[in-house]
């Protein structure tokens, strides 16, 4: 690449340059260099800190301006092609072998591994060279520079899909062994399951067991599993939609067709972004504080609902107001034209149009409250190990009775646990998991691999019902 | 107000030039009096009486009266800004949907007056339809679009309870479906996809489906702002001949901007100009071939605006 440099400012190779590669590139140059030579000063030549860190800058200093002053050709491959070669140099050389290990000599103990330096200095020097390169390619001036740009944006994003492939990734292979620990596959292993059909009670057997997911923690039990955990964390997202959505739909209803504009509806607004901030730990103890006396003093699943409920709510009230102020005025006009009413315009003509942006803010909140742990610790999770008989079963649960309120479900009044706190019950919790669960690690991933299914299907039931109101109103 | 007052008392009728009693004879005023006063046969479907509108201090529209006939074309033109579009939003109250916006002076519909207490809006823009310069169909299929205001009314029920206790007007709904289109000349294009989206129609036909959704309520008068600015010729010319057909039920009022246009599909037009007065309305043929107002003969003639 240098070459390729070098054999540009000598006329062999055909380019187009510029006078300089810019300000960007030789900060972009300046940097890495600087903090190598003071690195190289301070490790190799024994120079102290302060003067380590004197020659790391005045090398930055004056790799920068050779690479402004000199042509755009040499200026944005040589400083880079130079790098890339010391540092492959330095770690084939071994100078910086896999043993090597930079004590920062601070106080606290803190020092830098090869294991970690190392590949990062790989990356980034992939990046920058291939930065260089790239500009190389299209040969310099206004077209090398956009290819230049162009690369570095499309790395940007590529490893925003890299960072969740590798998450995903680790956590299934992880997990997996742990979630499959004591499965079977095959005709008749599964539980039974009876429907009542008009009388008749059909039985059939699932052709798979999975422990981990059908089980909970018992003594007796073969496998342990997580299932408490599991019906807990869907129980209390569906209980928070149900309790936010209709109450942030409304809100956002009313701040933009109804209310006039003005400091009332900035308030609101103000409030609402501030109530989005607030930590969740803050929620929690509000939930903790005020909601769970209200409901007999104990932790229970509805306590749990709806501190998650009040979490979800200022984030549904923002986008469904987004949606809707984005919804075109002519389709109000137009409604008012032919004489409807405001509240059936809002109903029939609105609502639809601004529900794809609603439906995109509850997939973004249940995101987020699907895999809070704060709050769930202080108003609605029981103890560590949850047995299979405390399952919530808040359908069965429903009862009526003769006075108020009417509707009773002691189900929704008892604590039960969610996965992301189970989680973090098995790592802190530490002592006692080896009389329950054979091997802790693997029960810590496998629920790690759970809760990150659950959330994703969550969010993959949100993109669908999104994809589904989109089709309805366009025309492809 | 007691000019106002006064006016409301005439009839269509008076034809001769009155001097104005509150405009200090000053002759330009009077001579407009005389300008606008257009007599024509047939019954006023809409009278419009010293209407003034603000929006906040902005005075967009001064003094306007004139009297539309029933079942017949009428064209407003006029400059950008002129007040064309605010006046034609006066007729179905839609300027009441603009929180700064002011009106005062009198609209009557066969007589009775628009701007008092307790007029039902519903009603009226359901009497008044209203098509708008863009083509604004609503995200919906073309069959939903037609039905949406019958169906909003009440007029007929289609929904899930009527379905299961057979009440169903599923056979009405068909038939206006039909008969709306139709009477916008837009059926045989459509009849096949009536569930299709209405955006994937194309301009001219989308503002044709604006169309065929105003008649489906049956109004009396229809305001069109402008609905071929938007539209190529051939859609355009498609519009001015539907126009022309509905004329012959309805009482059209449509703004344009094109000359042309307006002197082929109107009966009688009325000239706005800078300041938001009317400077002069009566027969179409009489306004472009023989102008009274030195202004409006420049105006026409391409010299001003």
């Amino acid at each position: 690449m240098a070459t390729f440099g070098v054999g540009s400012r000598l006329g062999y190779v055909d380019t187009n340059p510029d006078r300089s590669a810019g300000l960007v590139a030789a900060v972009a140059a300046g940097i890495p260099w600087a903090v190598i030579c003071g690195g190289a000063a301070s490790e190799l030549l024994g120079f102290g800190t302060v003067l380590a860190i004197v020659a790391g800058l005045l090398t930055g200093c004056l790799v920068s301006a050779a690479t402004a002053f000199s042509r755009e050709d040499i200026g944005s491959t040589v400083p880079l092609g130079a790098l890339s070669i010391v540092t492959g140099l330095v770690f084939l050389t071994s100078v910086l072998g896999p043993e090597w290990v930079w004590s920062l000599g601070w106080e606290q103990p803190a020092s830098l591994t090869a294991e970690f330096v190392i590949p990062i200095g790989t990356l980034l020097n992939a990046m920058f060279a291939g930065w260089a390169a790239s500009k190389a390619y299209g040969g310099f001036g206004a077209r090398g520079r956009h290819v230049g740009a162009y690369v570095l944006v499309y790395l940007n994003a590529l490893s925003i899909v890299a960072f969740l492939f590798v998450l995903v990734a680790f956590t299934v292979v992880r997990g997996v062994p742990g979630l499959l620990n004591g499965a079977e596959f095959g005709l008749g292993v599964g539980p039974a399951t009876t429907i009542e059909l008009a009388g008749f009670g059909f039985t059939f057997v699932w052709p798979f067991s999975v422990p981990f997911v059908m089980n909970g923690v018992a003594l007796l039990n073969d496998f342990q599993g997580v299932l408490p955990a599991i019906v807990g964390t869907i129980w209390l997202v569906v209980g928070a939609v149900l309790f936010a959505v209709p109450l942030g739909i409304g809100a956002a209803i009313f701040l933009t067709e109804y209310a006039e504009q003005g400091p009332f509806t900035q308030a609101v607004e103000i409030a609402t972004n501030g109530l989005w901030s607030t930590p969740s730990i803050v929620f929690g103890l509000f939930g903790f504080a005020f909601l769970i006396p209200r409901f007999g003093n104990s932790k229970s699943l509805l306590a749990g609902m709806l501190t998650l409920g009040f979490m979800l709510l200022p984030l549904v009230l923002i986008t469904s107001r987004e949606a809707m102020i984005s919804v075109p005025d002519e389709y109000r006009d137009a409604s008012a034209a032919l004489g409807v009413s405001k509240w059936q315009t809002i109903r029939s003509v609105v609502l639809p149009a601004a529900l794809p942006g609603v439906v995109t803010g509850v997939i973004l909140g249940v995101g987020r409250i699907a895999g809070e742990t704060a709050p769930i610790l202080l108003t609605m999770a029981g103890g560590t190990f949850v047995p299979g008989s405390q399952t919530a079963d808040v359908i069965g649960g429903f009862g009526f009775v003769a006075s108020p309120p009417f509707v009773t479900n002691p189900e929704l009044l008892q604590a039960t646990s969610a996965l992301p706190y189970q989680l973090f019950a098995l790592i802190t919790a530490g002592v006692g998991l080896g009389d329950n669960v054979a091997n802790p690690d693997e029960f810590r991933w496998a629920t790690a691999l759970v809760l990150l299914v659950v959330v994703l299907s969550f969010y993959a039931v949100g993109i669908a019902t999104r994809y589904y109101f989109r089709r309805k109103l366009s025309y492809e | 107000m007691s000019e106002i007052e006064s006016t409301q008392t005439q009839t269509h009728q008076s034809t001769a030039s009155q001097p104005s009693q509150t405009t200090n004879g000053e002759s330009d005023e009077q001579l407009r009096e005389a300008w606008t006063d257009h007599a024509f046969d047939g019954d006023t479907k809409l009278a419009v009486d010293g209407l003034d509108v603000h929006y906040g201090d902005d005075h967009a529209l001064k003094d306007v009266s004139m009297e539309i006939p029933e079942r017949s074309v009428t064209a407003l033109i006029g400059p950008s800004g002129c007040g064309k579009s605010t006046f034609l939003r006066c007729l179905n109250r839609m300027n009441d949907r603009i929180p700064s916006a002011r009106v005062d002076g009198s609209v009557r519909l066969d007589g009775s007056e628009l701007y008092q207490e307790g007029v039902d809006l519903v009603e009226l823009r359901k009497r008044v339809g209203m098509v708008f310069q863009s083509p604004n169909p609503f995200p919906k299929s073309i069959r939903d679009n037609i039905s949406y205001g019958p169906r909003k009314h009440g007029d007929i029920d289609t929904g899930l309870i009527a379905r299961m206790i057979g009440r169903s007007d599923e056979r009405q709904e068909r038939q206006l479906v039909e008969q709306s289109l139709r009477q916008a000349a837009l059926w045989d294009e459509v009849r096949d996809r009536l569930d299709d989206n209405a955006l994937g129609l194309s301009g001219g036909q989308q503002q044709r489906l604006c169309i065929a959704r105003a008649l489906a309520t049956d109004p009396e008068v229809l305001l069109m702002d402008e609905p071929a600015s938007a539209l190529d010729p051939i859609a355009t010319s498609k519009i001015e001949e539907l126009i022309h057909e509905l004329s012959r039920e309805y009482t059209v009022v449509i703004v344009t901007h094109n000359m042309q246009q307006a002197e082929r599909i109107s009966d009688q037009t009325a000239v706005f100009l800078t300041g938001g007065k009317l400077v002069e309305y009566g027969d179409t043929e009489q306004i472009f071939d023989d102008p009274r107002s030195q202004r409006v003969d420049d105006y026409i003639s391409g010299k001003f605006g």
